[in-house]
């Protein structure tokens, strides 16, 4: 497949008929590895401080289902929730993997990066000369990757683990690292903007990137922009209360400020998403989430102003 | 060479980071540090914050159980607020809540469960399984790595189910307080309908033959990892108006007595764990301590009654009658089986219940109360979350969650927690199954770290009623 027509694939905007990231791109896939002498992506995954929701959004993913992202697009070679290995053996995966035996790897963490106290507050794993730290690991292994991808707003930007008071110092991945860190946000990610990005990854390299190094791919417009409510926000029609079927804007909707394409990609197989129940979207993509989402159901232009701990939103975001 | 010591991490096809510290005496485990290793402050994070985004944002704490927080909080918001729940409501909530179960127990069977009992193919990411106590042939080895394939598909299918109402998982949106916000459109219930016999005929077809074979090639699980016989439930799919019955019962379960819990009775203890008190006596309140000696684990220790109780499917059928047995690994596993088969009827039983309509929602503006607890059972046990507010803004958010009743660390009295009270005593048959056996019988308890190690709080929660006395559910007395 030609990449303009895999960019076209994963934007799938608004005017295409069909919603997914699409059975296509496996096929495709399939196609450029017969090609290619290097095989699959080689993946270390790091669990840092985050909740396990990636790695669950992660096995959420459709066209292609997580088995068939094993068998055709990544080798995950480590990986706290998925690998059979256990103990030190599993260690000595991670070790022969960072060393490049199973050729140049792509780190992807999930999960933001505890400064605080040297970084105690999350250990990967001890060994018997002492503890890894999620800092010591994502920056050795982050100097070694080729790529390094960023799963979620933890680890993209500290998100909910860095939420204020912040007791562990909690920072994005790429706060630690001396490199590009391409941020996949999303609280959890939407499978398919990983997804996406890794088959990018495996067959083009790194995608085309917005100011916070997020692929323009999926981040590049806002959820204000293609919602399917953007009529009722023009005609200033505003729901009264949550299970309206009027704008959100009303009821703290952060979609005028948050760059994803979940108004039409949407979620677990593209049934739904927030707006589509009914909610608010809470802008879970964001540098500033939740701090700058905060009180969820206050309007934007009050957001940060009645007493909540949060941050007061960086700035407008991305033009409606 | 007759003591030796197994450091056991990262403990891996689980939910967050654990290890586990095992001293062995003759071959037999002698004593047994299990250890979450990291820690994020959820319950400061929740302070100065509107209450109502606790439904939200508490789900953050957990993905694979983000349901069950989002459940919780929206009883508390329900107290808090005084809301009605209508009866579509309520079906909702359960069949959201009851998908996001399905998901979890699939997911631990086969993702986490299954390369401890099942030879897979030796290619990423399993690599290295070193099963040297792997009994399948190789026929049954073959067709039940194919089934992990299939609950991919089968696990993807209870979130999709999910994500229909509450418009994406994990941490869904619509179960809020005062109610549901999406719509059960006939659509939308035809779908979910479609996919929950999906799901019942996997779980029909694979998940419970699977469970007989496996439990029939390890019987002498039955008798390893054996726990202390104490266990505890909040009950579990909440009824009524106001959320006032459990559809399957609470209970507290010791020597086969059974009573009902009451959370005055539940004590935290942090000997063991990386807390200390705050120095200001006005301040009730423990701070992270990462350097303090002797402690091993970011979790405290829950105790009822100065004991530690167990929790998660094994005593929910247990304390409902729906399962007879004992308090092993395998027990563990069948419990959590057969749950799933229960939890899986009951959402087309409600599926069908539902009459398609508007969203059944009504969110009540003014607070009636300033503080109130509310409790349910989550996937691997009790859950428990507290809070006291002024105005609708938090002053305190305590959590209670299921892996720290079952993954507590010691109290101070040096009694151990539920997995490590299963681990001691094991026998090691040889080098090779060090990690084995251990993994075996800590995967049993479904672990899940990202819960346990959020949290700071106070030492002792408020006195209040019984959770029981179903007028006064929440409490309202603290």
């Amino acid at each position: 497949m030609e990449k303009d027509d895999f960019l076209q694939l994963c934007r799938n905007n608004a005017t295409a008929g069909n919603h997914g990231l699409s059975a296509a791109i496996l096929p495709a896939v399939r196609q450029y590895l017969l090609n290619r002498p290097g095989g699959k992506l080689p993946v270390i995954w790091l669990e840092t401080s985050d909740s396990g929701d990636n790695n669950i959004a992660f096995m959420n993913t459709t066209y292609p289902y997580l088995h068939q992202v094993f068998t055709d697009m990544i080798d995950l070679l480590y990986s706290n929730t998925f690998m059979a290995a256990q103990g030190s053996d599993a260690l000595l995966l991670l070790e022969s993997a960072a060393e490049g035996r199973y050729g140049p790897f792509t780190l992807i963490v999930e999960g933001a990066v505890p400064l605080k106290d040297g970084g105690i507050y999350n250990v990967i794993a001890r060994t018997g000369s002492g503890p890894i730290t999620a800092l010591e690991a994502v920056k050795r292994l982050g100097a070694a990757a080729q790529y390094v991808v960023a799963a979620g707003t933890c680890a993209s930007f500290g998100g909910a683990s860095a939420a204020a008071p912040n007791m562990t110092g909690s920072v994005g991945v790429s706060q630690v690292l001396k490199r590009q860190v391409i941020n996949v946000s999303g609280c959890p990610v939407n499978p398919d903007w990983l997804v996406g990005t890794l088959a990018h990854l495996l067959m083009y390299g790194i995608p085309e990137l917005d100011d916070l190094n997020r692929p323009k791919l999926f981040y590049g417009f806002t959820v204000h922009r293609h919602c399917q409510r953007r009529s009722y926000f023009d005609n200033k029609d505003f729901a009264e209360k949550l299970g309206d079927i009027e704008c959100m804007f009303s009821l703290g909707c952060s979609g005028p400020r948050t760059g994803a394409d979940c108004p039409y990609r949407q979620w677990i197989n593209h049934v739904s998403w927030p707006v589509k129940a009914n909610t608010p979207c809470i802008g879970c993509t964001n540098r500033d989430f939740p701090d700058g989402s905060a009180p969820f159901f206050t309007p934007l232009p009050q957001k940060g102003k009645t007493g909540s701990a949060g941050q007061p939103p960086a700035g407008k975001g991305e033009k409606p | 060479m007759s003591k030796q010591k197994i450091l056991f991490s990262p403990v891996t096809r689980m939910s967050g980071l654990l290890t586990a510290e095992l001293a062995v005496e003759h071959g037999i485990v002698a004593e047994a540090d299990v250890s979450g290793t990291m820690f994020r402050g959820f319950e400061y994070i929740m302070r100065d914050r509107h209450i109502t985004d606790a439904v939200y944002l508490t789900q953050r704490i957990c993905g694979i159980c983000s349901t069950a927080h989002g459940a919780v909080a929206s009883y508390l918001l329900d107290s808090l607020y005084d809301n009605d729940i209508g009866e579509n409501a309520q079906y909702l909530r359960n069949i959201m809540f009851g998908a996001d179960f399905l998901q979890n127990h699939i997911r631990h069977f086969y993702f986490f469960g299954l390369p401890d009992f099942v030879i897979m193919p030796n290619e990423p990411p399993f690599l290295n399984q070193n099963c040297f106590d792997c009994r399948l042939d190789d026929s049954d080895n073959r067709r039940l790595s194919g089934h992990y394939i299939e609950a991919v598909k089968a696990a993807e299918k209870s979130h999709q189910l999910l994500a229909l109402f509450g418009g994406k998982a994990p941490h869904q949106h619509s179960f809020v307080h005062g109610g549901v916000a999406a719509a059960p459109t006939a659509d939308k219930i035809t779908q979910a309908l479609a996919l929950i016999r999906d799901i019942l005929d996997f779980i029909r077809r694979c998940l419970l033959p699977d469970t007989d074979l496996i439990a029939k090639c390890y019987g002498d699980y039955y008798h390893i990892g054996e726990t202390s016989g104490r266990f505890l439930s909040f009950g579990l799919f909440r009824f009524g108006g106001k959320n006032e019955h459990e559809l399957w019962r609470p209970g507290v379960l010791n020597d086969n007595r059974l009573t009902r819990p009451k959370v005055d009775l539940i004590r935290e203890d942090i000997a063991n764990a990386w807390f200390e008190q705050a120095e200001s006596p006005t301040k009730e309140e423990t701070l992270p301590a990462p350097r303090k000696p002797g402690a091993y684990t970011w979790s405290k220790a829950v105790l009822y009654r100065g004991r530690h109780y167990e929790g998660g499917p094994l005593a929910r059928m247990l304390i409902n009658g729906f399962y007879s047995g004992g308090t092993s690994t395998m027990d563990r596993i069948v419990a959590r089986t057969i749950e799933t088969h229960l939890i899986a009827e009951l959402v087309e039983e409600w599926l069908q219940k539902l009459r398609p309509g508007e969203p059944p929602v009504s969110q009540k503006k003014e607070t009636v109360r300033d503080q109130a607890i509310a409790v349910t059972d989550a996937m691997r046990g009790a859950l428990l979350h507290c809070a006291r507010i002024r105005g609708q803004q938090v002053e305190k958010y305590d959590i209670i969650t299921p892996t720290a009743w079952n993954f507590s660390p010691k109290d101070h009295r040096g009694n151990r927690g539920p997995a490590e009270t299963a681990l001691v005593g094991t026998e090691i048959l040889s080098p090779e199954l060090k990690y084995v056996i251990p993994g075996r019988i800590i995967r049993s308890f479904d672990p899940c770290i990202s819960c346990a190690t959020h949290l700071v709080e106070k030492r002792h929660l408020p006195a209040a009623h019984n959770i029981h006395d179903s007028n006064k559910f929440p409490f309202t007395s603290i």
